[in-house]
């Protein structure tokens, strides 16, 4: 009799709770367009949040109502962005590829100008009198950029300067806004030829500058004369790079007295050899690499 | 009991005496999966505020008006409490799909994670049959829906208390120089042991 009376119980919540959903779902079901569902597809689905959107099927939802261009994912670049002019019967826009760059070569190169003990975030200490490094434009290497980056193309190495893997990258300039020092900044990226990158961003005197980092841009101007193509060029004591002429030929990396120019995608090779032995700094007072911070779900 | 101070004193002994997470050690894979950041964490006890305060009102009607009266609640009440449960969390997800797209994407990722999840089901029974986990010693043989509804509402704003509390620690944690052997989830859980002995240091308040 018990036995009855519980299956009779259960039956009945089983089978009143089922037909109850069953209600629900004709009653409250929510017609999708199934262009938002295959443009969401086609999206890279990082949520990384480059194009302005909270998450990747927002963004689908906003190319798929035609309120967004098809090129607006940043991350995907141009076969994201022919892939979704596909799925919506749009023309296609050329995306124009970015990719990040570091703009600092000091990290066991650069002086102390106190010991920093505490939260090892880069935001944190260039909150304490601008960080523990005697230049003002230096790279803290505690690597804010590292755990943002939504890809993992960033790496800290042994110098505890942030490595770009070129092949990672697709520009979505999340680390440009998480360091707190302008130190990575997105440059273009020209496809043939492989581009130059200014490992310095210091704009102060350059005397002060030499006390503080020993591989420093001079501004001695050697990069500006001896440049073929007229791309390089020494503006507010800095060199400066100019995208659009330049052939990556790879003479102002050759000519640099500093070692402060480098081919870009070759991260680390050059400076590694200019750190032996001239850091004033030593890896000891760098933070280890922080492992990249899972986002829980 | 129903004295505004009873149900006062029936809140906070929910909600931190015996705190569900760090006195209790129910729900404790919500605790460490979704502690990771802030947003998470308060998106996650949202959703177990408003699901608890659901899943206890249906659960206490079923206790009251179908297994009791008909004797067979004892045996009976984890399958029926489960099922009621699982198909009520269903069921507002639909509903929130169609009524509210904004709140429906907000919950939407939280709302399955918290259907099957042991710290609803020891609420909803604790709720129906005050007494059984030991969760609560001021409660009374039996409560009345608002009593039950009160209970709920503690446990869960203890649940979403700690779990933001220590989403906060591990943001810190991330960036705290910790040896590596003890890096990730060894400190987490550490982390954790410390903040429940916090916790265990309100047992005995008012005599809860």
């Amino acid at each position: 009799m018990l036995i009855a009376k519980a299956m009779g119980a259960l039956a009945v919540i089983g089978l009143g709770t089922s037909a109850v959903l069953a209600t629900a779902a004709k009653r409250f079901h929510v017609e999708v367009d199934p262009r938002v569902e295959a443009v969401a597809a086609a999206l890279p689905g990082s949520n990384c949040g480059a194009c302005g959107n909270a998450s990747c099927f927002a963004a689908a939802e906003g190319i798929a109502m035609g309120e967004k261009p098809v090129n607006s994912c940043v991350a995907g670049g141009q076969k994201v962005a022919d892939a979704i002019a596909l799925i919506i019967g749009a023309e296609s826009c050329v995306a124009v590829a970015v990719i990040s760059a570091r703009h600092c070569g000091g990290g066991t190169n650069a002086v102390r100008a106190y010991t920093y003990v505490g939260v090892m975030s880069c935001a944190a200490a260039n909150r304490l009198a601008g960080g523990p490094l005697a230049c003002a434009a230096g790279c803290i290497g505690f690597g804010d950029c590292q755990r943002a980056c939504p890809f993992g193309a960033i790496s800290m190495d042994e110098r505890g300067l942030p490595v770009i893997d070129v092949h990672r990258c697709t520009g979505c300039g999340i680390c440009v806004k998480e360091c707190p020092r302008g130190q990575i900044s997105l440059l273009e990226l020209v496809p043939e030829a492989a581009p130059v990158v200014v490992r310095c961003n210091a704009h102060d005197k350059v005397k002060g500058r030499k006390a503080n980092c020993s591989m420093c841009c001079i501004a001695c101007k050697k990069c500006e004369r001896e440049c073929p193509s007229d791309a390089i060029h020494v503006i507010d004591m800095l060199a400066v790079v100019d995208y659009e002429k330049c052939t990556g030929c790879g003479t102002c990396v050759e000519v640099c007295p500093q070692k402060c120019i480098d081919l870009y995608g070759r991260d680390s090779a050059i400076d590694v050899k200019a750190a032996d032995g001239a850091g004033p700094g030593t890896t000891a007072e760098l933070a280890e690499p922080a492992e990249p911070v899972e986002v829980g779900a | 009991m129903s004295t505004v101070s009873q149900l006062a004193l029936l809140f906070i002994g929910a909600a931190l005496v015996n705190n569900i997470l760090l006195t209790r050690f129910i729900g404790l894979c919500p605790f460490f999966g979704v502690s990771g950041n802030m947003d998470t964490s308060i998106g996650m006890s949202l959703a177990v505020v408003f699901v608890m305060m659901m899943a206890s009102s249906a659960t206490w009607a079923v206790w009251e008006f179908v297994l009791q009266p008909l004797g067979v609640g004892e045996f009976l009440y984890i399958p029926a409490f489960i099922l009621i449960i699982a198909s009520l969390v269903q069921f507002v997800e639909m509903y929130l799909r169609k009524a509210s797209p904004v709140l429906y994407r907000a919950m939407g990722i939280y709302l399955p994670l918290i259907t099957t999840n042991c710290a609803v089901l020891a609420t909803a029974t604790e709720a129906a049959k005050p007494g059984f986990f030991k969760m609560n010693i001021a409660l009374g043989a039996s409560l009345s829906l608002g009593e039950a509804l009160i209970y709920t509402l503690g446990v869960s704003v203890g649940f979403g208390f700690a779990l933001v509390t220590f989403a906060a620690l591990r943001e810190r944690l991330d960036l705290a120089p910790v040896p590596r052997l003890f890096k990730g989830s060894p400190i987490a859980f550490i982390a954790a042991g410390m903040l429940s002995l916090a916790y265990v240091g309100m047992s005995g308040w008012f005599g809860l």
